[in-house]
């Protein structure tokens, strides 16, 4: 404050009127030509304000993303924030960084706000008066104005506030309705210019003081009306002061500033500090009535703020008198200034300050020279734009050998992945061959499976550079999936056929009733999926087509909660009847069923006792119930786990000498595939509590569904080979997460479960939760492979005469964990290269970097899900290795 | 097209029961089947001027009208054991293989993710009888309910000879171009065409009109191969 005691203010108030998305175009005119014809007619007193010379226009540049909130900030802050800013603050929150609304509150002005409730989420107790108007309702185009509008004449008459800012919508919601050449657009810019002509006549007759008015959009929009990228369309925002005291009275040439310019100019404008992270520079033009020694000194404020900014960024920036300049030719270009960033920076500074000096001595000498003048504010002027300019790129300047070097590592490691799978392959190939040598014509040929799963690899990965395909992954993802299933029916009809040729009375009759399961397991779950990609429609573009879960909801909690107790009830048996596989341990099977029966009943009892209202419930008893059901769950499924290997009954198998390696592999088996079930049934239960409650059915769906695909792979006749087998599931896992009504947009995270069962506020237990809601379906296809592990390490123990670990590990564990890391590596390494390339592609913000978010986190998840699996197999085979050399 | 090809060459030496037939013969009854499809969609456009994008329903039904008569006629002249079966008998089975494999048709299709409701009744229903006309149809009239048969043409796609060939071809065809046909239907470009069923229909009719070509080239290749 101190800094500023040479400059008064040059207004007491100022109505800072924002329109949302009027681009400058609409205004000003495009490089040098003017405002097309029908917007000029639209706003015939603005344009004769700037013909006047009363107004002064700029086209002000604003940043990627160009979305509301991030210009709010940028244009009172004067920061340039990036990507994260949006993804962070999804939610808008309070803006604590330093800001010009911030620094008017402390020097104690009354402010109103009218419009836009950003500004009320953003700056919650500054304003006195305020009525805010919700922005959600797009095809709203009047209402919202005309809430703003209705105070207007009252407010224009108080005197109290010193800052009055005016938010429109409208005409935002009528780019995003029809375009910028909609039909409401001329109308809706009368509008404008009404407001502006009204507070403008009250600015003429008040004498209250100097008022400023200040009329700026937040950003432009594209022919469609759509906003969000950098194109000129849309970066390109308007500035235009009215009421400017000492303006050139003729129309001058319209310039183009930065829109964190605005930031620093109001500021000595009205005689406060910068705010520290401002990187604009002073509009100079705007303090022309100020006399010499003043815009000066603003020059200088401006200076120092952005010189100290520069230190934060670069420590060693240090103008000490080691900093040599030469004393000898006031008036230098900057050609002279040159070595690395700093010294540049450091001999800007020095020079501007020095001639500073200089005029300032001058003056008291009286030997004021205009040459001196304007060297000083030259130089000054290069000082401030080198900074800013350094400063803004720096904000949002790519890394280019980062990127290069994390791409490159993602381009290895998923060769690495994939070379990992090929050699694998052929190590299986062999060892079957070796096995069975008269197979080996037929190991080769590929089937129309196999190559389709590869082909699914292709067509997603080139459906990833359209923006609407990525809208509507759900779609591709349905379609793929089910596409493969109705391939893999066709290949259980093909296996009828060699069964014909061996007419063996008993033989046969078991091979139709294996085709029988296999059949009828496939058709089901092609039924199933239909179900699933029906009950959220999904996606962008046509959310708004009706589908189960609207019907569900419309009819109100008397359908929905049927679903979901028979949901629990069927999830719960067909968890029993899996069980039920298991026959020759039965009586462990029981205690094992008995005990996750246990978590389900408190289930049970959670969605009867609070699940009623359409509400979630948040009293005391309900989060302390899913409290212990977290507990419960949890300490069920761990002790499980670790018990299973140990107490697993080992049994002989059929035809099987006692050798000891068998026995204790098929107590391997065994063990898996119980700890496999006791993973998905309590992962079930979990989301069954976690979900909304119209995804009960779904979780129900998509466990049985996987269940189901396992059953037609185990029943059906030359074995799938085992990639395929875990792709298919993968792939299931994948459509599933887009039946649970997920899309690649941040919108439909669902946010309210994550606060379940947590008494006091966590972000990371939210977090965690989120997270779990939001990656049920992959997590519950990854869990499902220790199921499939099982069934393999069983059939290679028929197979094989000696199995010793290294080939059991390699023939089962290798594919589940391989497989979905190495389809993720191709998905994101191929994501991540179309995003580099769509960098400036108009959807880059709204389309392309929330799904990148999306794929990392699938990543998380795959990995998560890998690592749970793999040591789980490790945990097994240890423990049982260890019991074998007891027996021994 | 090579794999094919061998399998044809393997093919030649097992006795077919079918009609032996000339290739001019052949000529005709491949132009027929892509004809009759041409002058259904013509007489859709310039008699009754409707066209698949402003009424899908109509001209799908137009065409399935056109077609199914041409389809069933012309294969049943081509019907397996001729002795044994009459020429009734196979246009019998012909048309009852209309609706059910309109039935297998849709019921594949909204497997596939084709919208369900009343408002879409009409249009999956003449959507799966035409696609019905270009698949099952056919076989039905062919070889009624020979399963070995069925499953020789549809599970392993192993035609012998030229009307095996006319059959597993362009109905191959059809359904591959239908799936396809599907693919622009989720992009957001709000072009008329992309709803259900248009697109999708015209990606089966083109599937279908490619089978017919690779149909009848291949058998001409393979007589060719045969004088040799």
């Amino acid at each position: 404050m101190q800094e500023l005691s040479n400059i008064s203010p040059s207004y007491d108030r100022l109505i800072l009127m924002v329109v949302d998305g009027l681009p400058a175009e609409f205004v000003l005119g495009r490089d040098d030509r003017p405002a097309p014809e029908i917007f000029r007619k639209s706003m015939p007193y603005t344009q004769s304000l700037l013909d006047r010379g009363v107004a002064t226009g700029y086209h002000a540049k604003a940043a990627p993303p160009t979305v509301t909130m991030p210009r709010l900030k940028a244009m009172v802050s004067g920061s340039v924030g990036g990507f994260l800013d949006v993804a962070l603050n999804f939610n808008t929150q309070e803006l604590l960084d330093d800001n010009l609304i911030g620094q008017f509150f402390k020097i104690g002005w009354k402010m109103v706000m009218l419009g836009d409730e950003t500004w009320l989420k953003l700056f919650p107790r500054s304003f006195t008066r305020h009525d805010g108007v919700h922005s959600f309702f797009v095809k709203d185009t009047v209402q919202v104005d005309h809430n703003v509008s209705r105070h207007l004449d009252a407010e224009l008459l108080m005197i109290d506030w010193k800052l009055l800012i005016l938010h429109y919508l409208g005409l935002d919601h009528v780019g995003h309705t029809g375009g910028r050449n909609s039909v409401l657009m001329g109308p809706k810019l009368e509008e404008m210019d009404e407001v502006i002509k009204k507070i403008h006549r009250s600015m003429v007759q008040n004498k209250h003081g100097r008022t400023l008015l200040m009329l700026v959009s937040d950003h432009g929009m594209t022919e469609n009306g759509n906003h969000g990228g950098a194109s000129y369309e849309e970066a390109d925002a308007l500035m235009l002061l009215i009421g400017l005291r000492d303006y050139d009275r003729r129309p001058s040439t319209h310039k183009t500033v930065n829109q964190v310019d605005i930031t620093p100019t109001l500021a000595l404008l009205f005689g406060v500090p910068i705010p520290i992270n401002s990187a604009g520079i002073l509009i100079a033009d705007t303090l022309k009535s100020l006399e010499a020694a003043q815009q000066l000194r603003a020059l200088e404020l401006n200076t120092w703020q952005l010189f100290r900014l520069l230190q934060a960024q670069l420590p060693d920036l240090s103008c000490s008198s080691s900093c040599g300049v030469d004393k000898d030719g006031p008036g230098n270009d900057i050609g002279e200034c040159d070595g690395n960033t700093e010294e540049i920076f450091c001999c800007l500074y020095i020079k501007a300050a020095d001639l500073h000096k200089a005029w300032k001595s001058c003056q008291v000498l009286g030997s004021n020279k205009v040459e001196d003048y304007r060297s000083t504010v030259l130089a000054y002027n290069d000082f401030l734009r080198t900074a800013s300019e350094w400063l803004s790129r720096r904000a949002t300047n790519k890394p280019v050998g980062l990127l290069a070097f994390g791409l490159t590592g993602m381009i290895l490691s998923s060769l690495i992945l994939l070379s990992l799978l090929y050699q694998l392959e052929q190590d299986v190939c062999m060892i079957k061959e070796d096995r069975t040598s008269h197979f080996s014509s037929r190991m080769h040929k590929w089937h129309m499976d196999e190559i389709f799963v590869m082909a699914i690899v292709c067509f997603l990965v080139l459906s990833m550079g359209s923006s609407s395909l990525i809208e509507e992954e759900q779609y591709i993802w349905h379609f793929m999936t089910s596409t493969l299933y109705f391939l893999l029916l066709r290949k259980a009809v093909q296996s009828i056929s060699s069964v014909n040729t061996q007419d063996q009375g008993n033989f046969m009759e078991r091979q139709i009733k294996r085709r029988f399961i296999q059949m009828s397991s496939i058709i089901f779950v092609l039924i199933s999926g239909r179900i699933l990609r029906g009950w959220h429609q999904g996606g962008v573009n046509w959310t708004n087509f009706p589908d189960i879960s609207k019907w569900l909801e419309s009819e109100g909690t008397a359908y929905i909660k049927p679903v979901q107790l028979v949901s629990l009830l069927l999830l719960t048996t067909s968890g029993f009847y899996a069980l039920s596989f298991l026959r020759p341990s039965k009586r462990f099977v029981i205690v094992v069923g008995l005990s996750f029966l246990f978590p389900a009943i408190l289930v049970l009892q959670y969605i009867i006792n609070y699940q009623s209202s359409g509400v979630p419930a948040s009293s005391n008893n309900a989060t302390l119930l899913v409290q212990i059901i977290y507990a419960t769950l949890g300490t069920t499924t761990f002790g499980i786990v670790v018990a299973v290997p140990w107490f697993m009954p080992v049994r002989n198998p059929k035809g099987c000498s006692s050798h000891h390696y068998n026995v204790l592999h098929v107590g391997i088996a065994d063990s898996l595939y119980l700890i496999g079930l006791v993973y998905i049934i309590c992962w079930g239960l979990l989301q069954l509590l976690l979900q909304q409650p119209i995804n009960s059915a779904p979780i129900l769906l998509l466990l049985v569904q996987i269940l189901a695909s396992m059953c037609s792979s185990s029943n059906s006749d030359p074995e799938p080979k085992q990639w395929v087998e875990v792709a298919v599931v993968y792939y299931l896992g994948m459509a599933g997460h887009f039946a649970l009504g997920n899309t690649n947009t941040i919108a439909t995270i669902d946010v309210a479960g994550a606060y379940m069962g947590v008494s006091s506020h966590s972000t990371v237990l939210s977090g965690i939760l989120m997270f779990m809601i939001t990656y049920a379906a992959p997590m519950l296809a990854l869990l499902s492979m220790l199921i499939n592990l099982s069934r393999r390490s069983k059939i290679s123990l028929v197979n094989a005469q000696d199995v010793d670990l290294h080939f059991l590990l390699k023939t089962t564990l290798a594919y589940p964990c391989l497989v979905p890391l190495g389809l993720n590596s191709i998905f994101l390494v191929a994501y991540t290269t179309i995003l580099l390339l769509m960098r400036n592609h108009l959807f880059v913000w709204s389309v392309f970097s929330p799904k990148y978010m999306y794929v990392c986190a699938t990543t998380a998840c795959i990995y998560i899900g890998v690592l749970i699996v793999a040591s789980t197999v490790f945990y097994t085979y240890s423990t049982l290795g260890l019991r074998k050399m007891w027996i021994r | 097209m090579e794999k094919a090809e061998k399998k044809l060459k393997l093919s030649t030496n097992s006795n077919s029961t079918l009609l032996p037939i000339s290739s001019l013969y052949t000529f005709i009854l491949h132009t027929i089947c892509g004809l009759g499809l041409a002058l259904a969609y013509w007489v859709a456009h310039n008699v009754y001027s409707v066209s698949l994008v402003n009424d899908p329903t109509q001209t799908l039904r137009l065409i399935w009208v056109i077609e199914a008569p041409i389809v069933i006629l012309l294969f049943s002249g081509f019907r397996q054991h001729p002795n044994q079966c009459s020429y009734i008998k196979a246009v019998g089975r012909g048309l009852l293989g209309l609706p059910a494999g309109a039935i297998v048709n849709a019921l594949g299709a909204i497997a596939l993710g084709a919208p369900v409701g009343i408002q879409h009744f009409s249009k999956t229903a003449n959507w799966s009888i035409l696609m019905s006309v270009f698949t099952i149809v056919p076989t039905a009239s062919v070889f009624g309910s020979s399963w070995i048969e069925w499953r020789r043409i549809f599970a392993h796609a192993k035609p012998n000879g030229p009307i095996d060939l006319l059959i597993c071809l362009p109905a191959h065809g059809a359904v591959i171009g239908a799936w396809f046909g599907a693919w622009p239907m989720p992009l957001d470009w709000e072009r008329p065409w992309q709803e259900w069923p248009i697109c999708v229909s015209f990606g089966a009719m083109a599937g279908y009109m490619v089978g017919i070509v690779a149909s009848f080239s291949i058998s001409l290749f393979q007589k060719h191969l045969k004088k040799e």
